[in-house]
């Protein structure tokens, strides 16, 4: 079809050419052209921040996102968090507190929190539920997420 | 192998989700997949006049469509046989399915939807519970007394299952009470909102078929493909990923057999994945709105002598799993009390609605929200506090409960005691702010349960089970039961799950039940490990068998700690010879049948085993100039017997409340006239928030339950979503000056009956 483009996106440090029809979103373009299916799919409709990945390290909901956007960008997904077999204090934290249960929701809440303590190294409990609240986690009631993120951050800049 | 320290419980399956690497149905892709999608009736109710799928078929690139004509046209539903897999004449509500469309792309099965013409001649959409039971509505179900359900049910047109529970003398009692408080309320329906939303894939092998699928009940969604398809067990394989939550709503079995029947038309395999709109319109697991009608009466001094309620539960279209429902929601009206005269009389009844299901604890937490308001308001009408009327009347050890049942061990008020001291009930609170307080009740389901464990020849074993993670980590709590029985280590043991194929039946996600029973298994079945263990040690050091002590990673001698062998050395040793290979079951725990009660449409809910038991105070600050409710903390305290693993355990709690502030305040299904949902998605269905959250404390009254789980414990997942609505209103009854008669308890509402009733002194 004539509305296919051909074009490059970089996810987590790779360069990855694409070729799909222009109207795609982000969202979908990383989990089938790209191939990486940590970041996932919830509602479609901007509500639930499952899809969240970050842009030049701001939080989006990549189902809302034009794909073609993004070239020229740095795009990070869950599976770019891990440096090499260490995972991210954030990673590391949220299971030893017991924040992650069905999972579904952890990539984005993973996600909102890094682009968090990006720029606010040092949030208070307010801050955190406050810069958490585009992720919808119906397992967890919240408490053990923003316990993890608390922890890191003390971890990170005690 | 060291012990020193006990290690953070961290679940099993959670590097995988926190790293991305953990595959979700949604995520698989086998060669060749083609893409399914359905054609939903839209209308609530209408006669199929014309079904033509000829233009859709012809389109390129679409490889099937499928109606009722291409399936064996088989009725099925676990109580009444009223439903087929494709509406066939007759659409009942507006998420009924008429066709499905599998395509080379989503944009191709789009167009074929759009080709699919179906002419309707519209019926009379049965909108109101309370018109339906009337003997002149128009019928949802026009041949219902021909369909086929469990003998027990008590069926009459749009009431598909009544059921009662009655003791003693109802009139008599409220006759003889001084007070009798009279009490009307109604819940509306709410959803179970797992973020993941359903997928499924199928693919057909010869004449086998596997399916990958997100359900929280792998055997039942086998049966359901059984008869819907008319296969045996043996060429139906259900294998669940990763499964991204259910609280109820992947209970069942849902459109497993829609799938499997394209990948058998196509030769391809299919998969489908809903959208968020299909979560909230299509599937029959929707919590059920109730109509409650309340009378108690009281002495003077406080004690219950009698109480009759009268309920109608929307069933929705179809009866799905909701036919136990009644007499369910009956149990939860007479409530966790000691009432000698009772009547409870409850119908399900059929509208044009999404048919309702099992939902996290269904029927409890919007019947227990009614019984404890009315319970406030029984306790103001006679001047008493409403915590010390609690503690009179509620069941307690060696007390009779409502449907006769006299209780073990059960901790009750120990939880009233504790919740309501830690949230500081009595204390002095700002005008716009109250403490409320709720109690709950909720049975653990004892049932048939296998699993298996191995021991390879290296010294690590797989834990090979029927039982379903949906993500409460009861699955990954094995590890531990497991590891302690053989003296080893969680890490040692790989868990192989979800796979119908390879593992003894369980009844799956459902009921709390999983560690319940499932835990039984495994211990039963690492049991027999253990004997074999220690007949290899006793074998190697000369001791008797009955000597030899499992733990820390070594077999040894009783007392002589010196004569010992690795376990990994009798694996190895075992390896070569009889294998490490042990089975489990156990016995399910049974309760004594009650003799106490005269119960019409008996499922067998009134008498539970190893029932569990809460209290919630709820904290509440209420803006009166606006109605907006907000939740400042939470005191919960549970009676769920032994808890094995905490982190898991106080998880469930946190996660329930919140399921439970939401049902209180914002989650709310509303219907348009034509009974079509008029906010079937997330930005007017208001799911709480992690700013909305409030501290939650929590406590476990770890009392000695006598035939319950393993260990001692009782199930958790279901009872904290019980009473947390039921204590918000208490809290806000008391700020507002009057009770909220309807649930969500909406600022809308709140304000509105704050305005029209009288607003606080």
């Amino acid at each position: 079809m004539s509305d296919i483009v051909n074009y490059h996106l970089t996810v987590n440090g790779v360069d990855y050419p694409v070729n799909a029809a222009q109207g795609r979103n982000l969202l979908s373009v990383i989990r089938t052209e790209v191939g990486l299916t940590g970041t996932k799919e919830g509602c479609d409709d901007c509500e639930c921040g499952a899809c969240m990945v970050l842009l030049d390290g701001q939080p989006v909901n990549s189902c809302s996102f034009l794909a073609v956007q993004a070239q020229g960008r740095a795009v990070t997904t869950v599976e770019g968090l891990q440096q090499g077999d260490e995972m991210h204090p954030l990673q590391r934290n949220i299971l030893e507190e017991g924040g992650v249960q069905c999972g579904f929701c952890t990539p984005g809440m993973l996600l909102s929190a890094t682009a968090l303590l990006e720029r606010n190294p040092s949030p208070t409990e307010e801050e955190v539920r406050i810069g958490l609240s585009g992720n919808l986690c119906r397992c967890t009631g919240y408490a053990k997420i923003v316990a993890a993120v608390q922890r890191t951050a003390a971890e990170l800049h005690p | 192998m060291s012990t020193t320290t006990v290690p953070r419980f961290v679940r099993a399956d959670g590097p995988d989700k926190v790293t991305g690497s953990g595959r979700y149905t949604a995520d698989l892709t086998l060669t060749g997949t083609l893409v399914a999608k359905f054609k939903y009736a839209e209308v609530s109710h209408a006669r199929i006049v014309r079904l033509d799928v000829s233009a859709a078929r012809a389109i390129p690139g679409v490889f099937a469509v499928l109606t009722q004509d291409d399936v064996p046209d088989v009725r099925f539903g676990p109580f009444v046989q009223d439903r087929t897999l494709f509406a066939r004449d007759v659409v009942r509500f507006e998420g009924e399915i008429v066709a499905a469309v599998a395509a080379i792309d989503v944009p191709t099965a789009q167009r074929a939807l759009n080709a699919i013409v179906v002419e309707y001649a519209p019926l009379p959409v049965v909108n109101d519970i309370e018109e339906a039971l009337a003997s002149d509505s128009p019928l949802v179900h026009e041949g219902w007394s021909q369909y086929g359900a469990a003998d027990v049910l008590v069926r009459e047109r749009n009431d598909a299952s009544f059921a009662s529970i009655a003791k003693g003398d109802v009139e008599r009692g409220l006759a003889e009470a001084d007070t009798v408080v009279h009490s009307r309320y109604v819940a509306d329906g709410c959803h179970a909102a797992p973020i993941e939303p359903r997928a499924v894939v199928a693919q057909w092998e010869g004449n086998k078929v596997t399916i990958w699928t997100t359900t929280q009940v792998p055997f039942d969604a086998r049966a359901g493909v059984c008869e819907t398809l008319e296969m045996p067990a043996s060429r139906v394989r259900i294998i669940v990923p990763h499964l991204g939550g259910g609280f109820g709503g992947k209970c069942g079995f849902h459109y497993e057999a829609h799938v499997a029947a394209l990948a058998k038309a196509t030769k391809r395999p299919v998969r489908l994945v809903f959208s968020r709109r299909e979560e909230f319109i299509a599937p029959d697991r929707r919590r059920e709105g109730i109509v409650f009608d309340f009378e108690t009466g009281v002495k003077a001094d406080g004690t219950i002598v009698a109480r009759k309620v009268w309920l109608a539960i929307d069933n929705g279209a179809y009866t799905a799993d909701a036919g136990f429902f009644s007499q369910l929601a009956a149990m939860h009206a007479l409530g966790p009390y000691q009432v000698p005269n009772a009547l409870a009389e409850a119908h399900l009844v059929y509208t044009n609605h999404q048919p309702s299901g099992s939902v996290r604890a269904p029927t409890a937490p919007q019947t227990c929200w009614a019984l404890e308001s009315h319970t406030d308001e029984v306790a103001k009408a006679i001047g008493m506090d409403p915590v010390a009327f609690r503690i009179k009347n509620a069941v307690a050890t060696g007390k009779e409960g409502p449907s006769g049942q006299v209780y073990d061990e059960i901790g009750l008020v120990d939880c009233i005691e504790a919740a309501t001291a830690r949230a500081g009930y009595g204390d002095d609170l700002p005008d716009d702010e109250a403490i409320g307080v709720a109690i709950g009740w909720w049975p653990s389901f004892s049932a048939a349960s296998g699993a298996y464990v191995k021991i390879d020849g290296d010294g690590s074993g797989q834990i090979i089970t029927g039982a379903q993670e949906c993500g409460t980590g009861a699955v990954m709590t094995l590890r531990q039961l497991v590891a302690d029985e053989l003296g080893m280590q969680p890490e040692d043991f790989e868990l192989v799950y979800q796979d119908t194929s390879a593992a003894p039946y369980d009844m799956g996600a459902t009921g709390s039940q999983t560690l319940f029973n499932n835990g039984r298994a495994a211990i039963a079945a690492a049991g027999q490990i253990a004997e074999q263990l220690k007949q290899l040690a006793a074998d190697m050091l000369e001791a008797s068998p009955a000597d030899i002590v499992l733990a820390d990673g070594a077999a040894s001698v009783a007392g002589t700690p010196s004569r010992s062998v690795p376990i990994a050395e009798l694996a190895g040793i075992a390896a070569g010879g009889e294998l490490l290979i042990g089975h489990g079951s156990g016995v399910p725990p049974t309760v004594q049948e009650v003799s106490g009660a005269m119960c019409i449409g008996d499922v067998g809910m009134t008498a539970w085993v190893a029932p569990q038991f809460s209290c919630h105070a709820v904290r509440v600050k209420l803006d009166k100039d606006t109605g907006v409710a907000r939740v400042l903390h939470v005191s919960t305290a549970h009676d769920s017997g032994t808890i094995i693993n905490r982190i898991g355990a106080t998880g469930q709690v946190e996660g329930g409340v919140m399921m439970g502030i939401g049902q209180a305040l914002t989650e709310g299904t509303r219907y348009n006239d034509e009974g079509q949902q008029r906010n079937a998605a997330l930005l007017e269905y208001k799911l709480q928030t992690c700013a909305d959250a409030p501290p939650i404390d929590i406590h476990f009254v770890e009392i000695n339950t006598p035939n319950a789980g393993p260990r001692g414990a009782k199930g958790l997942a279901e009872a904290p979503n019980v009473a947390t609505a039921a204590a918000i209103a208490n809290a806000i009854a008391k700020i507002a000056g009057t009770p909220i008669r309807q649930l969500p308890m909406t600022a809308e509402r709140v304000w509105e009956t704050m305005n029209t009733e009288g607003s606080p002194a």
